[in-house]
């Protein structure tokens, strides 16, 4: 599976979208290699939603194109497509509704109802199997969704905001389940605009701003690029003067621990010895480099 | 094709399971069973009365005072009791008319006679009943007393009593159409032609509202990258067509048994035999025809109504344009066919495609239509249904994807 999957590529070409005078998504590019998640990151309005749409052709674009694989993405190609907005058919049981997606996909009936069972039980919603919709949970009716976009094995997955409204339990259920695709091969597109889920599962990530790519690339790369910009202290004692006195800035002060900003790892050593010289003997001390929501905001603010 | 049997049969399987569905069906099987026992009640009723006139006057609770202070009209007592049985004459008094009229007016089981005479010195007759619906048969009474006016007087000239007889005779006579239409192929007519309408109303309704669900609730959004919207129409079109066809031969079905069942033999309503004579094979084919036309027609419309909307509270006025079609097509094909004769309006009701489908039912069932004119009419009524489903697809596709603002027309066009 891996060794076919190495073949296997996303490529997104200058896609535009207006809507009337208003530009939606204006000239995105990017490229998926290889499996993974790659994660599409911007505030609600972005155009996110608008870029997936437009990959999937189902909205069509103004100009640019995509292709999986080499060809122009169709409907008749393998890919799974999980909405923002949950559409599921509440009136419907779950099973029915669940093989009728399957079927539209191009399974056959038993095929797709023995799948449909198959990531039910995976992820733990087999007893509802007959239950209306309804009836369900919201966070068992995303897990239905999430089946609906799943039940086709598709090798192309598009997750738009798939932790929006889960609870923790189901977070690490879907979670789980994210890394199990992935290390079954999966390309896996996601919209975010929760930075540390993008930051815990994206290798490479575009951020959109108004529409327009502000950032893109290999999300380690990026942070290397803005180097170790942080400190995470965690002492008994307070340190703000002696922090003060180094010339660190607080980026945000925890209950046990503050984060400053550095200029440089020599920034960070200094710091070190005062409070060594102090006698203070931190039980944390760690040199980052920025988080993922840092550099979203100081691009987006450099944008705004 | 595929896909548009799943989207089909998956439309049919949650069609059949609705509430609505299943209660409209009920309701129907009553009306029928209603419509169908009330003319078997009606001549059970009948027969169990004692045929008048067979027997002793019956006891009656009507009665009718006859005044005739100068004595106009001899024997008229005898002669109203012997014609009207069901009720009981007594001579009345002049002095007391006003006594009369004061009972007339709060009992209907009390009339009045009062002859006078007019500016000739001839017999001037006044029936006071307490309403319209009460009392005696006024017209009748008039007559049997004009008769006798007319006999009495000739006989007091000397005409002999057979010549008397004879010029107050009246000639036998039957009636007999020679055109096609006859009461029940009428009757027919026109239940058919509301049937067509109601279903193609009730069953394109539901494709709207369907369409309109999937759409707001965003299960569209799934079924899009699923499969063509095209696809997804037809199929949907399609298995709430087939869910309609399914309800509507089942009525017939079972209005068929109930009219075996129940309908006596030779029952009438209007002295006009009720009978399913009209309804040839080839009538029942076109009505069949014309019903999956039609309705195919309306559907196409009403999905693209249903995919107009971002809300479903706005469906209702989002079909209101093809309401309106429709509603005056139907009225078209309606004032048609109550105008007797051959008419303009018919024949443009029977091309339009819109009205094709509720008036060719009708003309079918009652009139003698050349397989030309059929032809025509089924052959615009299918180009049209081609012209209107490409165009619903083009739109469908463009709209049923676009949520928030009013889509434009123009925007459609930019987006097919």
């Amino acid at each position: 599976m891996l060794a076919r999957s190495v073949k296997m590529s996303l490529k997104v070409q200058n896609l535009r979208k207006t809507f009337g005078t208003k530009v939606a998504v204006e000239n995105i590019s990017f490229e998926m290699t290889e499996p993974g998640v790659f994660g599409l990151i911007g505030t609600n309005g972005a155009g996110k939603t608008t870029t997936i749409r437009m990959i999937l052709g189902i909205i069509g674009a103004d100009s640019g194109s995509s292709s999986w694989n080499g060809k122009p993405i169709t409907r008749e190609m393998n890919f799974g497509y999980m909405p923002e907005e949950r559409g599921i058919y509440m009136k419907t049981t779950v099973l029915e509704q669940l093989v009728y997606f399957g079927m539209l996909r191009g399974m056959i009936r038993h095929e797709a109802r023995s799948s449909a069972i198959a990531l039910m039980e995976r992820l733990g919603v087999a007893e509802y199997r007959n239950v209306i919709t309804e009836k369900l949970s919201k966070g068992n009716q995303q897990k239905i969704q999430l089946i609906s976009t799943l039940i086709h094995n598709p090798e192309l997955i598009f997750l738009d905001e798939p932790f929006s409204g889960l609870d923790p339990v189901n977070i690490e259920m879907l979670r789980k389940l994210i890394y199990d695709l992935v290390d079954e091969g999966k390309f896996i597109v996601m919209s975010s605009h929760q930075m540390a889920t993008v930051e815990e599962y994206c290798k490479n990530i575009v951020i959109l701003h108004k529409g327009r790519m502000i950032l893109q690339g290999n999300l380690r790369q990026i942070k290397s690029g803005y180097g170790h910009t942080n400190l995470l202290v965690k002492t008994e004692k307070d340190i703000s003067s002696i922090a003060e006195e180094a010339g660190l800035r607080l980026i945000e002060k925890r209950a046990d621990e503050s984060e400053y900003r550095i200029d440089g790892d020599e920034m960070a050593g200094s710091f070190l010895t005062k409070l060594i010289d102090a006698g203070i003997y931190p039980v944390k001390y760690e040199i980052k480099e920025p988080s993922l929501s840092e550099i979203f905001i100081e691009k987006v603010g450099a944008e705004v | 094709m595929r896909q548009i049997m799943t989207v089909f049969a998956f439309t049919f399987r949650e069609g059949i399971r609705k509430k609505v569905f299943i209660v409209s069906t009920i309701i129907m099987m009553a009306l029928l069973l209603i419509l169908t026992a009330v003319p078997a009640l009606i001549q059970k009723s009948e027969t169990d009365e004692p045929e008048s006139g067979a027997q002793e006057p019956s006891v009656t609770s009507k009665v009718c005072y006859y005044v005739d202070e100068n004595g106009l009209i001899d024997n008229a007592i005898e002669t109203l009791s012997s014609k009207i049985t069901d009720t009981r004459f007594e001579k009345g008094d002049y002095s007391k008319i006003h006594e009369y009229k004061e009972t007339i007016k709060t009992d209907g089981n009390t009339s009045l006679i009062v002859v006078s005479k007019d500016q000739t010195g001839s017999p001037f007759i006044t029936v006071t009943n307490m309403d319209f619906m009460s009392g005696i048969s006024s017209g009748y009474a008039v007559d049997v007393l004009s008769d006798l006016y007319i006999y009495n007087t000739l006989e007091s000239r000397g005409i002999d009593k057979d010549t008397i007889e004879f010029a107050q005779s009246r000639l036998s006579y039957a009636e007999e159409f020679a055109g096609e239409m006859d009461f029940s192929g009428y009757l027919l007519g026109i239940v058919i032609t509301m049937l067509v309408f109601f279903a193609v109303y009730f069953y394109g309704y539901g494709v709207s509202m369907s369409v309109a669900t999937e759409k707001t609730s965003r299960v569209m959004e799934t079924l899009i990258v699923s499969a063509k919207p095209s696809r997804i129409l037809i199929g949907k079109c399609l298995g709430m067509g087939a869910l309609g066809l399914f309800q509507f031969i089942f009525m017939i079905a079972f209005g068929t048994v109930c009219y075996k069942f129940f309908i006596p033999d030779g029952f009438t309503v209007f002295g006009m035999e009720l009978t399913l004579s009209a309804f040839t094979f080839k009538s029942a084919l076109f009505t069949f025809i014309y019903f999956l036309l039609g309705y195919m027609l309306y559907s196409m419309l009403n999905a693209v109504s249903g995919a107009f909307v971002s809300k479903i509270e706005d469906l209702n006025s989002a079909m209101m344009p093809v309401m309106l079609i429709e509603l005056l097509s139907f009225y078209m094909g309606y004032f048609s066919m109550m105008s007797s004769g051959s008419n303009v309006l018919q024949k443009i009701t029977m091309y339009v495609p819109f009205s094709s489908p509720f008036i060719m039912p009708f003309i079918l069932l009652n009139k003698d239509l050349s397989d030309l004119d059929l032809a025509v009419s089924i052959l615009i009524l299918v180009i049209s249904i081609v012209i209107v489903t490409v165009l619903s697809i083009k739109v469908y596709t463009a709209s049923v994807m676009r949520y928030g603002k009013r889509v434009r027309l123009k925007d459609l066009y930019k987006e097919t």
